[in-house]
């Protein structure tokens, strides 16, 4: 298998310092979670702890996976391969882990901050305006870092997974600003509409302009590794980087058809996001194809498996969230449980499980030793994929009991004990992803630190 | 008025990825990409080419027949949703 054999060591301090940093607020984020749906079960447990009530751990648990797990995880990933993909060093590694340990700060004063009541109250755009400047210096950091390191390369052409990581590392710091209204440090919003519509501007491009390319570069790099074949077609994977580019970029007011924007962005949105079909199935199918006939290779291999699971909820969430921004289809779906069904298996099913899968590629290469124990990781990884499908049945089912009752004029309350047991069950569904998220940390640390595995 | 600007942010959008793609057929991106397709297996440090056991072979029958499954799941939802709606 593949953990027992040698890895030959690759210092690597920067994708080191990103790989415990996910794999530390993964465990703290999905505590979080769980802590909230906990509320959701029972609304007064924690009745007095003002830090720790809904409103605040539910932007804590959402900033926290974005931010604190799947983007450094994945970015763990891009600091080992850019280099590699280039034929150079990477730039600096002391700016590396400097980035490392600001981004860690970031994530820390985000969620104290949080939880003593600073919050901008906009999704995905809560953190208040020293955290949003944080946020914004650590991505031009990493830009730095990694643009300098392309410029030195030695490969004169550049691999589809470099475009990705650009296009995610320098848009996300530009959108990130702009959605977030940097210029108004006070309130960090518009006003009315306007507001609206620039939010999920930004608020979409956190999914399809950061956590998106991310994962397809990941995935873009590691399939041909695992299955030893070389990629089906580089140049099918540059039409899905540009289409994905053309098309995503302008889909956000499809959060907002409910809302009385102007028609057109709303045509503008449900086109692009049937659209989409174009990108996503151009991925897939160059992943796909280049996995042909090697599944049980990839099956033997825990970072393939990780990351090839990947690819498979990017289809569902694609083809799922296609459909949602139907407007007839989102007349039931909005505004309950069926959309956080489709975040999850977004944020967690695609683009966390490919982060894990990056990380577990990187983590013998890090230390020179073989994994601690593939047994924990395949454990993880089953406990993972267990939850997120529970996940998923679980909410889309009381997505459509909330969205029917409600568009048949059943008042909210009489609803609610209706739904409760399905949050019972989501609790259960959680505690598998919290025990994998802890194993998954145990793993990592002891594969770094305290190995005692031989060193190729 | 003020979406003149989202029209004015999104010709910006346009015209620097105009820029990146103009730079990138100046420069080559899109030749060799035949050779391009083998780039990630210069990475000789995998120890790759892993045989897949029995095991690993039914794992991702499972894998395939849960997804199957999935799938089946989506078109009765949506067939649900929109029947509703004829
Ligand atoms: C122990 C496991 C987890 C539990 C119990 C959990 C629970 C929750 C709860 C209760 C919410 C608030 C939903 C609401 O407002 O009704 C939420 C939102 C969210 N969670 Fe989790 N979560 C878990 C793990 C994760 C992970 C690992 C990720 C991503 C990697 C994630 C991503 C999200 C996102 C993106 C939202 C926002 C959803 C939306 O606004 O539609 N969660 N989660
Ligand atoms: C073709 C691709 C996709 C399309 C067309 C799409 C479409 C949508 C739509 C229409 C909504 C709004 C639902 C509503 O409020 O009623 C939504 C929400 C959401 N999507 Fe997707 N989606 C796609 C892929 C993804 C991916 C890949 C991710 C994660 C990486 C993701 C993460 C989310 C999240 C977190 C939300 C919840 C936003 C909130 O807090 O309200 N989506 N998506």
């Amino acid at each position: 298998m593949a953990d027992h054999a040698a890895h030959a060591l690759e210092p690597n301090p920067t994708a080191r310092a990103f790989c415990l940093t996910s794999a530390f607020w993964f465990a703290v984020a999905t505590t979080a979670g769980l802590w909230a749906a906990g509320y959701l079960i029972a609304p007064d447990f924690m009745a007095n702890i003002a830090y720790l009530q809904f409103g605040r751990l539910r932007p804590i648990h959402v900033n926290l996976v974005l931010f604190g797990f799947v983007t450094p995880g994945l970015l763990a990933a891009a600091f080992y391969y850019v280099p590699r993909l280039t034929r150079t060093e990477l730039f600096s590694q002391r700016l590396g882990v400097l980035t490392a340990w600001l981004w860690n700060l970031t994530v820390t004063v985000g969620i104290v901050s949080l939880s003593l009541g600073f919050s901008q109250g906009r999704e995905y755009a809560e953190l208040v305006w020293p955290v949003d400047m944080l946020v914004v210096l650590v991505f031009a950091l990493v830009g730095v870092n990694l643009i300098m390191t392309v410029h030195r390369r030695r490969e004169p052409v550049l691999y589809v997974s470099i475009w990705y990581v650009f296009a995610a590392v320098v848009l996300t710091a530009l959108t990130y600003a702009l959605g977030n209204v940097i210029w108004r440090p006070d309130t960090g919003a518009l006003l009315g509409i306007p507001d609206a519509i620039l939010l999920w501007f930004y608020g979409h491009n956190i999914f399809g302009l950061l956590l998106t390319p991310l994962s397809l570069g990941v995935a873009y790099y590691v399939i041909p590794i695992v299955t030893r074949n070389p990629l089906y077609s580089h140049t099918l994977s540059l039409l899905g980087f540009w289409s994905l580019l053309v098309v995503y970029t302008h889909i956000g007011t499809h959060h907002l058809l409910q809302v009385p924007v102007p028609t057109w962005l709303k045509v503008v949105a449900i086109v692009d996001s049937i659209a989409m079909v174009i990108p996503v199935m151009a991925f897939l199918i160059n992943i796909w194809y280049t996995a042909r006939g090697k599944l049980g290779e990839i099956h033997a291999d825990i970072a393939g498996k990780f990351i090839f699971t990947g690819t498979i909820w990017y289809f569902f969430v694609s083809i799922q969230g296609s459909v949602m921004a139907l407007p007839q289809v989102q007349r039931i779906t909005h505004f309950n449980n069926w959309t956080v069904g489709h975040a999850h298996i977004g944020v967690l099913g695609f683009a966390g499980m490919i982060a894990l899968g990056g990380m577990y590629f990187i983590l013998p290469k890090l230390s020179g030793k073989p994994l601690y124990s593939r047994f924990l990781a395949d454990l993880q990884y089953w406990l993972v994929l267990i939850g997120i499908t529970g996940f998923l049945v679980i909410l889309t089912t009381v997505g459509l009991i909330q969205g029917n009752a409600w568009f048949n004029g059943e008042t909210v309350y009489r609803v609610l004990p209706e739904i409760h047991l399905y949050y019972v069950l989501r609790l259960s569904a959680g505690l598998a992803i919290l025990s994998g998220a802890y194993i998954g940390l145990y793993n990592m640390v002891r594969t770094l630190f305290f190995n005692p595995g031989v060193q190729a | 008025m003020y979406f003149p600007y989202f029209i004015a942010y999104m010709l910006a959008g346009f015209i620097i990825s105009l820029a990146v793609l103009f730079w990138a057929l100046r420069h080559g991106q899109f030749q060799d990409q035949e050779r391009l397709r083998y780039l990630p297996l210069a990475d000789r440090s995998h120890p790759s080419a892993i045989k897949a056991g029995r095991l690993n072979r039914l794992e991702g029958y499972l894998m395939l027949g849960l997804a199957c499954a999935g799938l089946m799941c989506t078109a009765a939802v949506l067939f649900f949703t929109l029947w509703r709606w004829r």
